[in-house]
């Protein structure tokens, strides 16, 4: 649908590419609409980013009137930082669990929304629901449901015999890393549904019926006709959904704080806190580049994907 | 697209729907028991799956008693703003990448967009400081010059889809009776562009009503605070945790973006998803 076209060259690749005016006294009207949106863009996103990456080459923190030049000292400390280092292999751990279980649950339930069903319409417009939720209350839903001694998900596993006595999952490290996992595969799973349900849109049902004739099960054509047709939108949904996952804040921030102690404190909640809690805007700049420099593969698979228009 | 004639089928179909479904559901079914509960049904180590004496006393209380009302203001004009302010920068920067052909359209383009990319936590680092110097820190044009950084890149890229897709046509027949392009893109391209303004539109306002991050550092004084860190510091900080008015007024600093996704669902979809699926 919507393609970025190749058309740098002199020889326009396709027919359409040149047209919509080439004359020059256009070409200035088409600049100077761009004008307003580059100054905010200029002012706002690329002077920001590159004065971060500037400053992580500073050392300043709340005591110094002006950030004084020091080189790459910022990133020596980073590299004998046990906390930055378990910043990392946390974030790790929360990009992996969230991405891989939003993907099975996201393209689960659009398959499920896929199929024709008596109530489906509602079904599909419901289940966007926690994508537009403030993070705040996803994160006081989800808090509410942990909730040691009040909370649904211990009376429930009591209930079933799970656990004997009340447990204080946001508390343990693995409990908390459990509740920020879950709550946002739970507010991605609408996002991913979509894209999958657009995919599946343009699926040839005739290929599939020919199929069926043939003698292919539900899971032949599964494995054979409708996840091959869904690669490219697997492609992006996981490229975007590394990304998102990768900046996520709010929902951590707000159910956990980034703890207890340090355990779900990813790289947005460490840099938060090293710039905004400590002060000290230099070495967290230095582990923002370092955040960038993770988040530039998936950044690149993306933009590349735009180009090729998949 | 699957057969769901033979019963294991059928039952395999129908666990996955309970499964995810419930996964999906739950939560905004107890966010909406919890906040009918009186305190005395709520704090409870065994929960009652629906509320035996259904009770608004939260949400009275969150209406009349508490802040919300000051906040969700504050996050109705700040979201309006920015979401006007970016709608508008989009909708002409769109236009410009979709029907100009000038040197170095393709590369600005892609760079705006691979902006998405750059953490919004570390541009908060220089964005604070700028603030500063502009004596912005802690007022709303501050922040809602800020929030352009959320949607700009994708917003001006939903346009630029949309408006590859208006026929060059239209606008060289109106060209060849003496309208002038701006003209032309306010009278004739405009009022085709409805819906994907909307959507544009209501795309940047979920992002701003929606945050936390942004409006918890720049904005200090309470009175000008909007409800993402509204309802944290009111509903669940060190002294208290009050559950039930955490839910009731969650339900309420929702309900407007809810209503407004439910009506323009279609669009938003189509916006959001453009671009990347062919």
């Amino acid at each position: 649908m919507a393609v970025i076209e190749n058309n740098v060259g002199a020889y326009p690749v396709s027919p359409h590419a040149n047209r919509g005016g080439l004359k020059a006294g256009q070409n200035r009207i088409g600049l100077l609409l761009l004008l307003p949106a580059a100054v905010a863009f200029a002012a706002v996103i690329l002077y920001p980013f590159l004065s971060a990456l500037g400053l992580s080459l500073f050392e300043y923190t709340v005591e110094m009137m002006e950030p004084r030049f020091i080189g790459f000292e910022n990133f020596y400390k980073i590299a004998s930082d046990p906390d930055v280092w378990a910043a990392f292999w946390t974030t790790a751990i929360y990009v992996a669990l969230t991405t891989t279980g939003t993907l099975a649950a996201g393209l689960g339930w659009a398959l499920i929304m896929n199929q024709p069903f008596a109530g489906r319409a509602v079904l599909r417009s419901m289940s966007l629901l926690p994508w537009v939720l403030p993070s705040t209350v996803s994160a006081f839903i989800w808090g509410w449901i942990f909730n040691s001694r009040y909370g649904v998900l211990n009376a429930f596993l009591m209930e079933l015999g799970l656990i004997d006595y009340p447990q204080a999952w946001l508390s343990t490290p693995e409990g908390a890393m459990l509740a920020v996992v879950l709550t946002k595969i739970w507010l991605s799973i609408p996002l991913f549904m979509s894209f999958f349900l657009a995919g599946l849109q343009n699926l040839d049902k005739e290929q599939i019926d020919a199929a069926r004739v043939d003698g292919a099960g539900n899971w032949a054509v599964l494995r054979d006709h409708i996840l091959p047709h869904l690669r490219p939108v697997l492609m992006i949904v996981v490229v975007l959904g590394v990304i998102g996952n990768l900046q996520q804040f709010d929902t951590i921030y707000a159910l956990t704080g980034g703890g207890p102690v340090r355990a779900t404190t990813v790289l947005s909640v460490e840099v938060y806190r090293r710039a905004f809690e400590q002060w000290d805007i230099g070495f967290a700049s230095a582990v923002g580049v370092l955040w960038v420099a993770a988040l530039l593969p998936p950044a690149f698979l993306y933009l590349r994907m735009l180009v090729k228009g998949n | 697209m699957f057969d769901l004639s033979s019963r294991q089928a059928k039952i395999v179909f129908f666990a996955a729907l309970a499964v995810i479904g419930f996964f999906l559901f739950f939560p905004l079914y107890w966010l909406v028991i919890s906040s009918l509960k009186a305190n005395a049904e709520l704090y409870r180590v065994v929960p009652t799956p629906f509320p035996t004496m259904p009770s608004l006393e939260h949400f009275i209380r969150a209406l009349t008693a508490g802040k919300l009302p000051m906040y969700l203001m504050n996050s109705l004009i700040t979201s309006t703003c920015s979401a006007a302010l970016v709608t508008l920068l989009a909708l002409y920067a769109g236009f410009s990448f979709a029907k100009y052909r000038y040197f170095g359209r393709q590369p600005v383009m892609l760079f705006m967009l691979s902006a998405q990319m750059f953490p919004f936590g570390l541009l908060l680092i220089s964005i604070y400081p700028l603030m500063s110097e502009m004596n912005l820190l802690d007022t709303r044009p501050g922040l809602i010059l800020s929030y352009i950084v959320f949607a700009l890149p994708v917003s001006t890229y939903m346009l630029y889809s949309y408006f590859t897709q208006v026929p060059d046509e239209l606008i060289d027949a109106a060209r060849a009776d003496g309208a002038s392009d701006l003209r032309i893109f306010h009278t004739i391209v405009i009022p085709i562009s409805i819906p994907p303004i909307v959507t544009v539109f209501l795309y940047s306002f979920m992002w701003s009503w929606n945050d936390l991050l942004y409006s918890m550092t720049l904005i200090v004084s309470d009175e000008k605070r909007t409800i993402g860190p509204g309802l944290l510091l009111t509903y669940l900080n060190e002294v208290n945790s009050d559950w039930g008015g955490a839910m009731a007024a969650s339900l309420i600093a929702s309900a407007p973006i809810v209503a407004a996704f439910m009506f323009l669902q279609r669009y938003f979809i189509q916006g959001v998803t453009a671009g990347a699926v062919k």
